[in-house]
């Protein structure tokens, strides 16, 4: 099992798009250690940050929108790369999505895990039924369409995307374990907001009621986005053959 | 002169209200571009979006500058063929 890290995470997604993908490609990853990842419109709080951290933690920018995510054992992430003209991008952002979504609330059944893609319609309703303000520079501090979040609104899985002419990245974070939200909130300068994402969120092992398998719940996904998405697909540094040599599940 | 702006597929299901950001501009006030070239990224609904020239042209002005956010239909640039 080798190690990944969200830089090269990152590093890949941007590799992806810049060599003009043909072909669907999937990849699962699992960090070890953490790192923080800021959304692409949140370049502006690098100074600041570095400042206050002096590199304590590693800082990575993400090519997609949204806000800051903590990556590390408590996440697994999914890059979706689907090339321009695909057919699931025959919709507008929402509807891929929507498909992401969809995607997600299959892969975490299959774990025995009971949640739900929030339609667009019902996010005002589901922001307020938590209880607790949005925390905007946090990606789990505000449910955005189609996002997975337990019957109670808890937010479970994030997404962005990148769109360019040549195609479309989509990304995916599920909180698999509690992250370490006080380190989240002390990088990024607010640690008034720790007790907030706390009760904006939850994980696969609260509502399980015990830890899922990362590797099937990675394998999972993979499978159904390969069914879904004609996506080329295999695994690698696990037991699974490889069929491609483009896509991989990363530990 | 030709607006170029966040095209209306975009904005669809998006819910009303909703404002986009510029995030960076590729290109200048007085920059020839290409049809299909990218001149522009913003970011809406955490969807970091491309925005490509229209048309063979120049860029005559910027109307919505990097980090400023605006709403659908808005203008961002002006290009002349």
């Amino acid at each position: 099992m080798s190690a990944s890290t969200a830089a090269e995470e990152q590093a890949w997604n941007l590799r992806q798009l810049a060599a003009d993908p043909v072909r669907p490609l999937v990849r699962v990853w699992k960090h070890q250690s953490p790192a923080v990842v800021l959304g692409s419109a949140q370049r502006s709080l690098r100074a600041a940050i570095e400042r206050r951290t002096d590199g304590a933690i590693p800082l990575v920018d993400r090519s997609a929108g949204g806000a800051a995510v903590l990556a590390g054992p408590w996440m697994i992430s999914a890059s979706i790369v689907l090339p321009g003209g695909h057919s699931l991008l025959g919709g507008n952002l929402v509807d891929c999505y929507r498909w992401l979504g969809q995607l997600h609330v299959e892969a975490l059944a299959e774990c025995g895990v009971r949640a739900y893609a929030l339609p667009s319609h019902e996010l005002r309703r589901a922001n307020a039924a938590i209880g607790a303000r949005t925390v905007d520079w946090a990606c789990f501090g505000a449910l955005s369409p189609w996002e997975v979040v337990a019957p109670d609104c808890r937010k479970l899985v994030g997404f962005a995307q990148r769109r360019q002419r040549n195609g479309v990245l989509l990304v995916a974070g599920t909180l698999v374990a509690d992250p370490d939200w006080s380190l989240l909130c002390d990088v990024m300068g607010h640690p008034e907001d720790e007790s907030v994402l706390r009760r904006r969120t939850v994980s696969c092992e609260e509502l399980a009621g015990r830890a899922i398998d990362p590797r099937r719940f990675a394998a999972t996904l993979e499978q159904l986005t390969d069914a879904s998405a004609s996506v080329d697909a295999n695994v690698v540094n696990g037991s699974t053959v490889p069929r491609q040599p483009a896509a991989a599940i990363s530990y | 002169m030709i607006e170029i702006t966040l095209p209306d597929d975009v904005w669809q299901d998006v819910e009303p209200g909703t404002e986009a950001l510029v995030d960076k501009w590729l290109v200048s006030e007085g920059d020839t571009v290409r049809a299909g070239q990218p001149i522009a990224e913003v970011v809406i609904v955490k969807a970091h979006q491309e925005i490509v020239a229209p048309a063979d042209g120049r860029i005559e002005k910027i109307q919505v500058k990097a980090e400023e956010t605006f709403g659908k239909g808005r203008s961002l640039a002006l290009l002349s063929e």
